[in-house]
């Protein structure tokens, strides 16, 4: 390894670098911004919902956690083109990711809210609140703190996941890397350099997730 | 790579079921391409010198000027060309579903293949070579076979890597390398006397760096590069036919040249005038 010429090299391809880096986030953040809040309908069907809505989502939430992240990418952009719905290679990676999000997050929801005595409700019930109420004072916040540290942990798995849409031709930051080593031959150094970039995304993420626990944690 | 090109069939065969129930007569790929303005090619972005990235960021290759040449025929303007970046293992996916009107991705032709997708006539043929030190100690392919065992052939990891130096070097010993990089570098620090891998890669080195390395002479496992269109359009199909054919042999038989010597490193002898080269 020749650090020089290896510097020399990441700083001719710091466009495309930051191009893939900046594709991998927009992957990334669609797909857990748009995974949680559809997580977040699926968690209360989940919980509370009547019985036939709670099979069919629990349906949903099965069928998709047991399938690999890879089938669901390769489903949405080859499957959904043959019944008439073309997406680009951008839009099914982010479908696929934030389908597979949404069913993690509401299962994290589901057992967040579940964890929760049932007295609190009955409680809730007995001074009058509505449901609308018992869920905006009690169970969503006792909910947020305990689902907290496992949203992190899936949202740390999007962005690992994000790679996977390298196979369907979306220039992320793995894709990149391929190509700048494809020219470069030095596939250990970028390889690593990628790695690197992955770790600070995931540590950034992981910090937020922190910062948030702290402001919501219960003063003692 | 064996799991995921299952996954991709899988992923294919159950949308083919769905379209084979919506298949119905259509018109040709030409008149859509022709009336969209623009051709869709299919094409990987890795692999030097077929597709890949500039340092400017641009995509480019032999693959990549393919491309240009059916755009050049199909509309006089090489430029109105887009191009969708795929994985080898997207490649058949890809044109069956009509994501790409056409796939140009050093794509071998094999039989089992050809049930699947309509290969165009070939545009290059590929076969592996050997690429020595300029002015080491073997002179050619000759001289190396002569050595026997004495020589050193550096190859990639692969499950046939062995057997493949064999055929041409029957007695040589075969070190395998994980990557490209420790490939070549075992040839220059002197850990192997050639390297073997396909010639358009060992072209594409010599041509980055001239006049350190020289090729044995030598080439074996031939097979032939072509592009590929989706079955049962004839018309199209011929389109493109008609195009690199006469890119190799006609009209735009220039800027094939010209690609090829960018490419590859070599000045091709124009095709002879008069009687028609392809019946001689």
């Amino acid at each position: 390894m020749d650090p020089i010429r290896f510097g020399e090299m990441l700083w001719l391809a710091r466009m495309p670098i930051l191009k893939g880096l900046g594709m991998t986030v927009s992957i990334s953040a669609l797909a857990i911004i748009l995974g949680t809040l559809l997580g977040i309908f699926v968690g209360l069907s989940l919980t509370y919902g009547a019985r036939p809505l709670r099979w069919l989502v629990r349906g949903y939430t099965d069928f998709i956690r047991g399938t690999p992240v890879l089938v669901l990418v390769l489903a949405s952009y080859y499957v959904l083109s043959t019944v008439g719905l073309d997406l680009t290679a951008f839009q099914a990676g982010v479908l696929a990711l934030t389908v597979f999000c949404s069913s993690h997050v509401g299962e994290i929801l589901r057992g967040a809210l579940q964890s929760i005595p049932k007295g609190q409700i009955e409680a809730a019930k007995a001074i009058g609140l509505t449901f609308r109420e018992t869920f905006a004072y009690i169970l969503g916040p006792q909910a947020l703190r305990q689902a907290l540290p496992a949203w992190v942990n899936t949202a740390a798995e999007m962005v690992k996941a994000s790679t996977l849409l390298s196979i369907i031709g979306v220039s992320e930051l793995l894709l990149r890397t391929q190509e700048l080593i494809s020219r470069t031959f030095m596939s250990l150094e970028f390889y690593f350099f990628a790695g690197l970039l992955y770790f600070t995304i995931n540590y950034a993420i992981e910090h937020l997730g922190r910062y948030v626990e702290r402001k919501t944690a219960v003063p003692s | 790579m064996k799991i995921r090109m299952k996954l991709v069939a899988a992923a294919f065969a159950a949308g083919s079921l769905l379209s084979a129930a919506s298949a119905q007569a259509q018109e040709s790929k030409l008149d859509e391409v022709l009336a969209r303005g623009h051709l869709i090619v299919g094409t990987g972005s890795t692999n030097p010198p077929w597709h890949f990235k500039s340092m400017s960021d641009e995509l480019q290759g032999f693959d990549v000027d393919m491309g240009h040449i059916v755009a050049e025929a199909l509309f006089g303007d090489p430029d109105k060309v887009e191009y969708v970046i795929q994985s080898s293992d997207a490649r058949i996916p890809n044109l069956t579903t009509g994501k790409v009107d056409l796939t140009c991705q050093f794509m071998t032709v094999t039989g089992e293949r050809a049930q699947q997708v309509a290969f165009t006539i070939p545009y290059y043929r590929e076969g592996v070579g050997l690429m020595m030190k300029a002015g080491g100690n073997y002179a050619d392919y000759d001289a190396l076979k002569a050595a026997g065992s004495d020589v050193t052939i550096s190859v990639l990891q692969n499950v046939y890597a062995e057997e493949m130096v064999h055929k041409a070097l029957p007695e040589a010993t075969v070190d395998q390398y994980d990557s490209v990089d420790l490939m070549y570098q075992a040839l220059e620090s002197g850990r192997s006397d050639a390297a073997a891998t396909d010639q358009s890669s060992l072209a594409w080195y010599m041509a980055q760096n001239p006049g350190r390395y020289v090729d044995a002479g030598y080439g074996w496992n031939p097979q032939s590069y072509s592009c590929a269109v989706a079955r049962g359009d004839m018309d199209w199909l011929h389109f493109v036919d008609t195009a690199l054919h006469e890119a190799m042999t006609g009209v735009a038989f220039d800027t094939y040249a010209a690609s090829f010597k960018k490419w590859f490193g070599r000045d091709l002898p124009p095709p002879q005038i008069g009687f028609p080269v392809e019946y001689k």
